[in-house]
């Protein structure tokens, strides 16, 4: 799973790029893990997950958005979720997890980018 | 040679405690539909049946029913198997009795998840168990199952002492992960996830066809190697039968710890595994017919967007809901 780190003077961004099932949802925990650490070093409180380059979730990646969010309140660090498409806004609803999450309609801009 | 018929018929499908339809909730119900039919030539009962068929919706016409947890299996054996014993055994128990009278022998097998109430307050009302012309074998992974069951008819509980059920009642100790036979079906239990604990059942029949029941369990964000062992307990099942009273975001969050689980975690690993069917099971209590058809449409919405191979059919059980496999 292809994913880049950038930095808002606000955020930690992460843009994870794919499909998150079965196959592929403990490498996007891992980066989402990596996200909240890094918004806590780099004291950042939020970390805004950008889902524009996700075609869609299972329930096994949006129980990692899950893990992410409650690591976020352990760190001091918020998690927003942003530019979902048409189908993770569906997924979303479904889950109920718009109930969860803050979901912004864009991403804002990042500064420079990590590895 | 053809395989006699596998059928299960759903007696109570309610989670937590038995409800019951109001009379405003009926009314309401009618009112819609007469409007709706405004102008329609309705002259026969045929013609109002297949009106409602086709115009009006299941919430619209009809309810998902009130009773807990109560399951009957139907196989080519003449004894009776049924899954937990919630408020939909009392209806099942009067039926049987009937097809009793008429010759079918009285032999009950009973599969118990657990003992919570919802799961086991049919029994004292019990026809079949009042008779002592009946057996009734009770299956169950708990070393406690005949205790609580005693217990729910102690006498501040209850005016009939268990001691006084005239039927012939016995308990049989099942291991989970080891495969029984009973009356023709093998039947192979699981532990759950869920407070006391909680067992799921896997019938299969000499034809090679297979049934799951796995209610009251909990599936956690963060055990997915405990999430590994359902999709095989549930490899290729031709109907699944799972607990989906939460959605997923209450499931992990404000209802974490009560052992329940939701319509997305029980289509991904009916997916999976390769399932062919999922009823969703245990219904809310505090959710009304809409509320219930609303959760099976999104259900399915969600398995078709998320759809990778072949389609898996997600139905929402019902009070007197019969699938044929
Ligand atoms: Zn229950
Ligand atoms: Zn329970």
């Amino acid at each position: 799973m292809e994913v880049t780190y950038g930095l808002s003077p606000e955020a930690v961004i992460v843009a994870p790029v794919g499909r998150v099932d079965e196959a592929t949802w403990e490498k996007f925990g891992a980066h989402l893990s990596r996200g909240v650490e890094e918004a806590a070093s780099q004291s950042r409180p939020t970390m805004i997950i950008d889902l524009s380059g996700i075609e869609y979730m299972s329930s096994r990646g949006l129980r990692a958005l899950t893990v992410a969010k409650q690591e976020g309140v352990g760190a001091g660090v918020s998690v927003r979720l942003a530019a979902p498409n048409d189908i993770m806004r569906e997924i979303l609803a479904i889950s109920r997890y718009d109930r969860l999450f803050a979901v912004d309609e864009t991403v804002p801009f990042a500064e420079g980018g990590g590895a | 040679m053809t395989a006699d018929p596998l059928l299960v018929r759903f007696w109570g499908t309610r989670g937590v405690v038995p409800v019951a339809s109001t009379a405003r909730e009926v009314r309401a119900k009618i009112a819609n539909a007469l409007v709706v039919a405004r102008g329609a030539s309705i002259a026969s009962f045929e013609d109002a049946a297949r009106f409602i068929d086709e115009e009006l919706d299941f919430a619209a016409t009809a309810t998902y029913g009130g009773a807990t947890s109560c399951v009957e299996i139907e196989s080519g054996d003449d004894a009776f198997f049924v899954c937990d014993m919630g408020s939909g055994l009392q209806q099942f128990g009067r039926e049987a009795m009937g097809l009793c009278r008429r010759g079918r022998p009285a032999k009950f097998n009973v599969f118990l998840s657990h003992m919570h109430w919802d799961h086991i307050m049919g029994f004292p009302s019990f026809l079949p168990a009042q008779d002592d012309a009946s057996t009734i074998i009770i299956h169950s992974c708990h070393p406690d199952a005949e205790d609580a069951l005693r217990r729910q008819q102690d006498e501040i509980f209850s005016a009939v002492p268990f001691e006084a059920m005239a039927a012939t009642i016995s308990f049989v100790a099942v291991r989970p992960g080891e495969e029984i036979e009973v009356d023709g079906l093998r039947v192979t239990a699981m532990q759950q996830d869920h407070p006391h604990g909680s067992f799921g059942y896997r019938f299969g029949d000499a034809a090679g066809r297979s049934v799951v029941y796995s209610t009251d369990s909990e599936h956690r964000i963060d055990d997915m190697a405990r999430e590994d062992a359902f999709t095989a307990f549930f490899r290729e099942a031709d109907l699944v039968i799972c607990d989906t009273m939460y959605s997923l975001a209450a499931s992990n969050m404000a209802k974490e710890d009560r052992g329940h689980s939701s319509n997305l975690v029980a289509i991904d690993l009916c997916r999976e595994a390769g399932a062919r069917r999922l009823a969703l099971f245990h219904h809310d209590p505090f959710h009304d017919d809409e509320a219930i058809q609303r959760m099976h449409e999104d259900s399915i919405r969600y398995e078709k967007l998320t759809r990778g191979g072949f389609p898996l059919d997600v139905l929402c059980a019902y009070d007197g809901l019969e699938i044929l496999l």
